[in-house]
């Protein structure tokens, strides 16, 4: 870890209390906080040179029934990494936008939103980004179903023979 | 008789001209180390596109493409193909370029009239292209007209008998063979049908039937502006020594084309009044104090 | 299954057979293959065949790879804008039955089922050989009268209607950024 992310770290500390911090790389820190801390976090680090918002994506953690919220923010000036996370309740998920800080993550939240079903507070625009006329629950999160969704809604093509066992064979994984 | 001799440019126009655009993509292919479509490729490509069931966008869009194809025909009526004249006496230069825009106008007004934007973008182009290469060419045509106190193409090419105007003038001639690269539309010049920007510009909306009369259409203004540079400034000759230089013209042009990327409009009409007429303005006045060789 | 045709369509036939010009839909990853078929290495222009930019000049439709739901609907728009008559050719495993994205949530699993497709080009990615023999085989079929598609979208129009409605919900085209 660089010296002047160390620093960084001490101070976030002393200001919004002890978290958990986990180093991935030299120029790559990965600190889990709790919720209600994230946007002072992310203003501080913000006018501490991590001013880039390169990615807000989220991960379904659907044994903890939770959802991960992730920020990755970037630094022009020494090119390193502050991944801030935060845990949020799977069941009516919601959470503040960011919109003030960074206008780009209007985007990126209207994704989460379509893709898992969280709801930014603040965010204006919660319009459908990727998908046209979705009709099922959000595509990403782990108890949708793909494959059924796939046969119910986009027909496969009916074979008359087995041809997954017969390249099964062909491949050598089965004997013929 | 002057039926049969208007049948005899017009077929001259279309056997001659289809075969040399198949000559032409072969050169291309040969150039970029390819084996190329057979010569006869076009009429293919003609009847193909005629034998089509097409769409159409309108009475103006119709009659758009009818009077490009009209006016052009027109047009190579009256150009004289060596001693191959359909209308002796008519056979004016200024003839020639105020039927020519009919054609041109044609083609913008049918274009447009198909609603397509990129069809506007591409029409937008070819009419500034125009700007810039009409400019120096009819400087230097002036200069001939000048010169010999004549604007009927027969005469001209009879006057050049002891010499071609390629080597009286030849400023003149090189700045009217770089602007029928632009009429023509070959390569550092094909700003308006710009396949991977506009999707081929005016001919956007073109489907089956007119595009079979545009790819005609195209054939025919070809013959046209080469016939003109090779009556003016080549000299005059029979038929068949017509048709060779003719021949030998567009395969240069092919030539340099097909090693050569395109100009952006700007850069089109920028390169055209910078170089071309200033080479223009110098053999006019070279003209004036005369200086022909 | 084929038609009865004419002395006249006969003879166009054969001439469509030997100028194909081809509407490339790339979406997908087998945009790749296609410049190898394009240049010196294979030359697909001494067939006859080239590239053209708008839908309204194409006879050809290659649909490269696999499709969305969000991209068939443009496929179809593309589909019905080209003038007949018209051939579709589905290259990649995806166009045949979803390929490696059979259990997409958004890509379509087969393209017969909306819009006909003549000939598929099995394979992922197919070679450039493979397009060759997909091509030769399509000129034989346009010669013979045998690639009808355009003439089966016709007549079964219901049914590709029904199909198209009850994957994609709506066919139109709605665009947040020109609306």
């Amino acid at each position: 870890m660089m010296n002047s992310m160390n620093d960084l770290l001490e101070e976030l500390k002393k200001l919004f209390g002890n978290f958990e911090v986990q180093e991935i790389d030299e120029r790559e820190v990965k600190i889990d906080v709790e919720s209600d801390k994230v946007v002072g976090i992310l203003t501080t680090l913000k006018s501490k040179g991590y001013s880039h918002l390169s990615l807000l994506t989220c991960v379904d953690w659907i044994n903890e029934n939770k959802f991960e919220l992730i920020y990755i923010l970037y630094s022009w000036q020494n090119g390193c990494k502050f991944i801030v996370a935060t845990w949020i309740e799977r069941k009516n998920p919601k959470f503040v936008t960011v919109m003030n800080l960074w206008p780009v993550a209007r985007f990126y939240e209207r994704e989460i939103h379509e893709f898992f079903g969280v709801e930014f507070e603040g965010n204006d625009d919660m319009k459908p980004l990727i998908l046209e006329l979705w009709d099922d629950i959000p595509p990403l999160r782990k108890d949708f179903d793909p494959l059924e969704y796939s046969k119910k809604k986009f027909p496969g093509r009916q074979y008359d023979k087995d041809v997954i066992q017969e390249a099964l064979i062909f491949r050598g994984d089965k004997n013929g | 008789m002057t039926i049969f001799k208007v049948a005899a440019v017009l077929l001259t126009g279309f056997f001659v001209g289809l075969t040399l655009e198949g000559i032409a993509r072969k050169i291309i292919a040969r150039v970029q180390r390819r084996y190329g479509p057979p010569w006869y490729q076009n009429f293919i490509d003609v009847f193909k596109a005629l034998s089509k069931h097409g769409f159409s966008h309108g009475w103006i869009f119709d009659f758009g493409v009818l009077m490009a194809l009209g006016g052009v025909i027109a047009t190579l009526s009256f150009v004289p193909l060596g001693n191959l004249v359909a209308f002796p006496g008519l056979d004016n230069v200024f003839v020639v370029l105020y039927l020519f825009a009919v054609g041109a106008l044609g083609m913008a007004m049918g274009m447009v009239g198909s609603g397509n934007p990129n069809a506007s973008i591409g029409v937008a182009r070819a009419l500034t292209q125009m700007l810039g290469y009409e400019v120096p060419y009819l400087v230097s045509l002036a200069a001939i007209i000048f010169y010999y106190k004549t604007s009927s193409i027969s005469n001209l090419m009879n006057l050049q008998a002891d010499s071609w105007n390629l080597f009286k003038m030849p400023i003149g001639a090189a700045v009217a063979f770089i602007s029928l690269m632009g009429m023509l539309g070959k390569k550092p010049f094909d700003t308006p049908i710009a396949p991977a920007e506009i999707a081929s510009g005016p001919m956007v909306e073109l489907s089956s039937k007119y595009m079979g009369l545009l790819m005609l259409m195209h054939t025919f203004s070809i013959f046209v502006e080469i016939s003109l540079f090779v009556d003016i400034f080549l000299g005059g000759g029979s038929y068949l020594v017509f048709l060779l230089k003719f021949t030998v013209v567009w395969i240069i042009a092919t030539l340099i084309s097909a090693v050569l990327p395109r100009f952006r409009i700007e850069q089109v009409v920028k390169f055209y009044w910078r170089v071309p007429l200033g080479l223009a303005f110098l053999q006019a006045f070279f003209v004036l104090i005369g200086w022909v060789f | 299954m084929s038609y009865e045709r004419t002395i006249w369509e006969k003879i166009a036939d054969n001439l469509r057979s030997r100028s194909m010009w081809m509407l490339h839909y790339c979406t997908g990853c087998g945009a790749v293959e296609l410049p190898p078929s394009m240049t010196s290495r294979f030359d697909m222009e001494r067939l006859g065949m080239g590239p053209m930019a708008t839908p309204r000049q194409a006879d050809i439709f290659l649909i490269t790879g696999y499709l969305s739901v969000k991209t068939l609907r443009r496929v179809i728009y593309t589909y019905e804008q080209m003038p007949d008559p018209k051939y579709v050719v589905g290259f990649g495993s995806c166009t045949i039955n979803g390929g490696i994205y059979y259990d997409s949530y958004a890509t379509i699993n087969r393209v017969d089922y909306y819009i006909p497709v003549d000939l598929y080009i099995a394979g992922c990615m197919p070679r450039p050989e493979a397009i060759f023999e997909a091509f030769t085989e399509l000129m034989r079929m346009i010669r013979k009268g045998e690639a009808i598609g355009w003439k089966k979208y016709k007549e079964n129009y219901e049914w590709y209607k029904q199909n198209q409605l009850k994957s994609l919900g709506e066919v139109y085209v709605h665009d947040e950024f020109h609306e």
